[in-house]
Parts: C-alpha cells; structure tokens; sequence
C-alpha cells in the first residue's frame, strides 16, 4: 500500500452524458506516499475538476477513485478525517478573525482544544499572521487570506494535502513563503497534491509532475524527464526590418534551414525559431540576417510556454497549424501560450 | 466497535454544534438582523392580529405561531445559497461528518432564530397585553417543535442547486405565504368549511397554530399530541428532500 491516491478512469461530465461538457476524460493516475505530485495544465484543462472530485465535493460520472486503501464512493468518511484542502478561491469566514477561523476548523475536525490553540499559534507564527489574529479577515489581503486559507486545512495535521494553484495573484514574498511551507509540510511527511499552470512551479516543487490538457493526461513524468521535452522546444524570437510580415515564405523555408533551428515559425510580426540550444543558435540568426540583407531590431530567448510543452508530449509539431485554424501561412492557432488566470 | 460508534455519534453531535455557533455568530449576530428579531413580533402584531377585536390571548397564540412560521424562514434558506457561493460550504461539505449532521446543524440554526423571536413575542404578550399562559410547559415544547418544522421546510429551498440566494427566494416566499392562507390561522379551523379544513389539515402551520391556542388559551380544536406529532413528522420529513438535492448537488457541481 505504497499509493496515496488511485485513480482509475476518472471521467467527469456536466450536463447530459451524450452531449454535455466532458470536463475530465477517464484519466488514470496513481499518487505515492509522500510524494509531491504536480498537476498541471491551462485553464480550463480540468484540474479543479479533477481536484473537487478528489476531495468528495464532485460526484464523478465514471471510474474509481481509491484513497489510502478506501473507495471514496463507498466509504468516505476515514478519508475526509485525513485530508486538507486549500481551494482556488480562499474560503474563509470574512466575518470571523484569524483565530477564529481556525478555532472553527480545528473543531469540526475534532482536534483536542491544547493542540488546536498550540498548532493554531504555531501556523499564525509561521504564516506571518500572528500579530493580526483578533483582525477579521474581510480587512485582510489576498495573500493573507491565502496563508489563513493554507492554516485552516492543516491544522488537523492531514497526511494528504490537496491545494489548487495556490500562488497565482499573490504578491512574491506570499507565494514564496507558500511553496517553503509545501516542501516543509512535505518533509514532515505530508502527501502533496498540487494543481497548477505554472511550469517552474511544478519544477520546483513536484517529484512527479502529470500534464493534463482538454480532460486528458499527456504525460505523467518527473520534472528532470518532462524537462528533457521542454528542452527541445525552447525558442529564439527575432524581430527585423523589413518586418516578418512583409518578408516572403521563401524566407521561412529559409529560416528553417538556419543549422540549429528545428521549426521556424512566424508569430505576429516576428518569427519563432524553435531549438534545442538557443545559446548555438544565437550567433547563427545574427549571421543569416547579415547575409540576407536583414536588419535585426530584438532578439530574445524564450523558455518552454507550457503550450509547446504540449505540443511536444503530445506528438503534434511545434509551431504546427492546430487543426481548428487551417491553412494560411504557418501561423498557430493560439497566440501568447498560456493566458493568465481567467 | 461500539465504544467507535459510540465516539462517532459524540462527534457528529458536536460538530453540528459548532456549526450552529459559527451560523449564528456569521450569519445573524450582526446588526441588521438583530434589529430584524426585534422589529418582526410588532410586524406581525400589526399586520395580522388586530384586524378585529379579539381577545389579546388570542392575538397572543396568533403571534407566536406566526412568528415562528416567518422567522424560521427569514435568513435560514438563503445561508446554504450564499456559503455556496463564498466557497464556505465546501469546508462543510468536505468535513468528516455525516450530511444528515449539516443538515440537522442548519436546520438548528433556523431554529434557534425562530425561538429567540418568539421569545421576544411572548415576552411582548406578557407585559404589554399581560396575557398569562395555560399551559407554559406545552407552551415551550409547541415553540420548540414548531421552530424545527418550519426551518426544515425552509431547508428545502436552502438546498436548491444553486449559487445564487436570489433563486431562493421566490419559490420559497410562495410556498410561504400559500400555506398561510390555507392554514386556520385567520379563520379559526371550527369556522371552516369541510373542504377548506382538509385543505388546512395538510399545513403544519395549523397544528402549530392549534398547539398554540392550547398553550395560551388552555383550549383548541384538535389533540394537542396529535399538533406535536404532526410538528415532529413533517419536520423529519422536510429533511428528506434536502437530502436528495444534495445529492443533486454534488453532480451538478454546485
Ligand atoms: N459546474 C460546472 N458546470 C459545467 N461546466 C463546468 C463546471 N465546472 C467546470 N466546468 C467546465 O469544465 C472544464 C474544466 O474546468 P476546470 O476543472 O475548472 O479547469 P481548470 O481548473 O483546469 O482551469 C471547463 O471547460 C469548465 O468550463
Ligand atoms: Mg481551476
């Protein structure tokens, strides 16, 4: 009984069965004792989906879903006693303060009263919110919140620790101190289930990553192997004169043709030139440029967008026309990679 | 094994309990709606007891019945609505205890609302109409009853798959303000015709009403055990329905 979590065929769809939105598509996946595990994927992918049926507030439409040895359809209760959940949206009581937040919980959870106000002091401490603890948190920021909303699911001490993009919208020093508290609740012992869309996040943080994408997992990896994928879609991005926009598609096969570059692409009035070694690949665009009379206006290097990321694990090609915007130039059906939150 | 089932139902308890206390600390100590406790028996008073000249016992029995009718449902059916939409109904949800646990906590909550205001009826009909009570213990019972009955009617509109209390409150105004003109609450159940008196049968508000009248006025139409029971079944059966909406609920993903 080495798995925290098992999934098996995991299938969530809202509406009518036949013609409704089929949020998460019979996925499966186990999670390890112990372990950090990333979920990872865009808006609208269906993490919080998937999350929401994890922690029993979803009823899923198929497949199993087995916690700690116990089927959560059938018998829930051992598994609710052990486990914590920090949702998208902080859910605190705004009209209560600090303390009072995790009074309540502490007591719903049925911890004694000498550990709740012990542990209750030591989070508030840790979480830099001990001095306004008699402060109702409707006064409080959104990182406050945030932190109060992180005390509130681990005061109980749960062994499974499921957060649904903690960080995003905070300022840095909050989500810092969040993503310290995961690896110290995770060296304690904690399991960790952790959904995002922020790639060095879940590099950071996660001994196994899972990539999720429209409802289905593309990958279920370590960050080292995932990262090997990543490498070979970073990118070099170089602006000219004459513009992209006026230049031929002569040049484009051109560009293609540049030693180091595996796909060129033409984004907006500039192009994309994907490759495995942006720092090989730089000299060569200022040389190519040179030779054909083009003057170069920015040059920059680009990461892995979590979108090629996709592409990539998911077999299609980089820079590949998506098949719902056909033909014309080789232009991508999304613009930007990955949006912010909604 | 037992001493774990006995250790479960503890828990369960109590936690309904803490419910209840965090419900009336967020939800109805504030202000507005302790204004809204007090205000509502003179309310009442005004809009339906002294359409005619009456006994002040009998303006009194009204008054308590009503209240409790009215208040049960003031804010209790817009909390589940509105903890949806904050997202604070998920700790509930989530939590380790039973649904029938949640339920019953808000169910309680509603209660102790609608008993906090008819006490301030009752107080209003001792000292200003200086009524005295036949029956203070059936009085007490009747109140208590009555209190769950009606917050477990307005339980079931709490739990309509919603995250918008305003969904709320139309079905359940309604429902309301129908049961209160078929119930014998205006028209004394004796008064009646045989066919609107089966009509007031299926109310609760009217064995609330008839407990009322025993408690007060020492004499009424009906079995006062029978009111009791009536009071008691139909609020274990309000419960039902939430239950199944919950369910309901947890498909739709609200
Ligand atoms: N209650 C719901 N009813 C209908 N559709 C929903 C509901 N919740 C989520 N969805 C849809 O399911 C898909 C996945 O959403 P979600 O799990 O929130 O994604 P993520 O958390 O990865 O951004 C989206 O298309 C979303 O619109
Ligand atoms: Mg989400």
């Amino acid at each position: 009984m080495n798995d925290a979590i098992r999934v098996n065929n995991l299938t969530k769809v809202f509406g009518p069965a036949d013609s409704g939105v089929v949020a998460v598509d019979h996925i499966s996946f186990d999670v390890r004792r112990g372990e950090v595990f990333g979920f990872l994927g865009p808006n609208g992918a269906g993490k919080t989906t998937t999350q929401r049926m994890l922690t029993t507030l979803l009823e899923p439409t198929e497949g199993s879903i087995i916690i700690h040895g116990h089927d959560l359809a059938r018998d829930a209760y051992p598994v609710k006693r052990q486990m914590g959940l920090v949702p998208e949206e902080s859910n605190v009581y705004t009209e209560l303060t600090a303390w009072e937040n995790l009074m309540f919980t502490g007591r719903l959870y049925r911890v004694s009263r000498a550990e709740r106000t012990e542990r209750a002091q030591h989070l508030l401490e840790t979480f830099g919110l001990w001095e306004k603890r008699d402060v109702k948190a409707e006064n409080y920021s959104k990182g406050m919140r945030r932190r109060l909303s992180i005390a509130m699911a681990i005061i109980h001490r749960p062994a499974l620790l499921f957060l649904d993009e903690p960080t995003p919208g905070l300022d840095v020093q909050s989500a810092r101190a969040i993503r310290d508290l995961i690896r110290q609740l995770n060296a304690e012992g904690t399991t960790i289930f952790l959904t995002t869309h922020q790639i060095e996040e879940a590099n950071q943080l996660c001994d196994r990553v899972a990539i999720i994408k429209q409802g289905r997992i593309a990958a279920v990896d370590t960050p080292e192997r995932l990262k090997a994928a990543f490498r070979r879609v970073q990118s070099v991005e170089v602006g000219l004169e004459p513009t992209a926009a006026q230049v031929s598609e002569n040049s484009r096969a051109s560009w293609a043709g540049v030693p180091g570059v595996t796909t060129a692409v033409k984004w907006g009035d500039k192009w994309r030139l994907y490759t495995e070694d942006p720092s090989v690949l730089l000299p060569q665009v200022l040389d190519h440029a040179r030779a054909n009379g083009l003057k170069v206006i920015s040059l920059s290097t680009l990461g892995p967008s979590l979108e090629d990321v996709f592409l990539e694990i998911t077999g299609q090609q980089v820079g590949a026309v998506r098949h719902e915007t056909p033909p014309q130039p080789r232009q991508r059906g999304m613009k930007g990679g990955m949006g912010g939150k909604r | 094994m037992k001493l774990r089932g006995l250790q479960r139902v503890g828990d369960e308890l109590a936690q309904a309990w803490i419910i209840v206390a965090k419900d009336i600390r967020v939800h109805y100590l504030r202000p507005g709606m302790i204004m809204f406790g007090f205000l509502m028996p003179f309310f009442m008073f005004f809009s339906f007891s002294v359409r005619r000249a009456m006994a002040a016992e009998q303006g009194v029995a009204r008054l308590l019945a009503l209240t409790t009718f009215f208040t049960a449902a003031a804010a209790g059916p817009f909390i589940i609505p509105l903890e949806r939409r904050l997202g604070t109904y998920d700790r509930l949800l989530a939590a380790p205890m039973s649904l029938l646990t949640l339920l019953l906590s808000k169910t309680a909550v509603g209660a102790v609302f609608a008993m906090a205001v008819s006490a301030v009826s009752l107080l209003v009909g001792l000292i200003v109409f200086r009524v005295t009570i036949a029956q203070p213990w059936l009085l007490a019972a009747g109140a208590v009853l009555s209190s769950f009955s009606f917050s477990a009617l307005g339980l079931i509109f709490g739990s309509i798959p919603t995250r918008n209390p305003g969904d709320v409150q139309m079905p359940s105004t309604l429902l309301r303000w129908g049961l209160l003109f078929i119930s014998g609450v205006f028209v004394p159940l004796a008064e009646m015709s045989t066919g609107a008196r089966l009509l007031a049968f299926v109310s609760p508000l009217t064995y609330a009403q008839d407990l009322m009248n025993h408690a007060v006025l020492g004499a009424a139409m009906l079995n006062p055990w029978l009111d009791l029971a009536v009071l008691l079944a139909s609020g274990i059966l309000c419960l039902l329905p939430p239950v199944w909406m919950h369910r309901r609920s947890r498909q739709l993903g609200y």
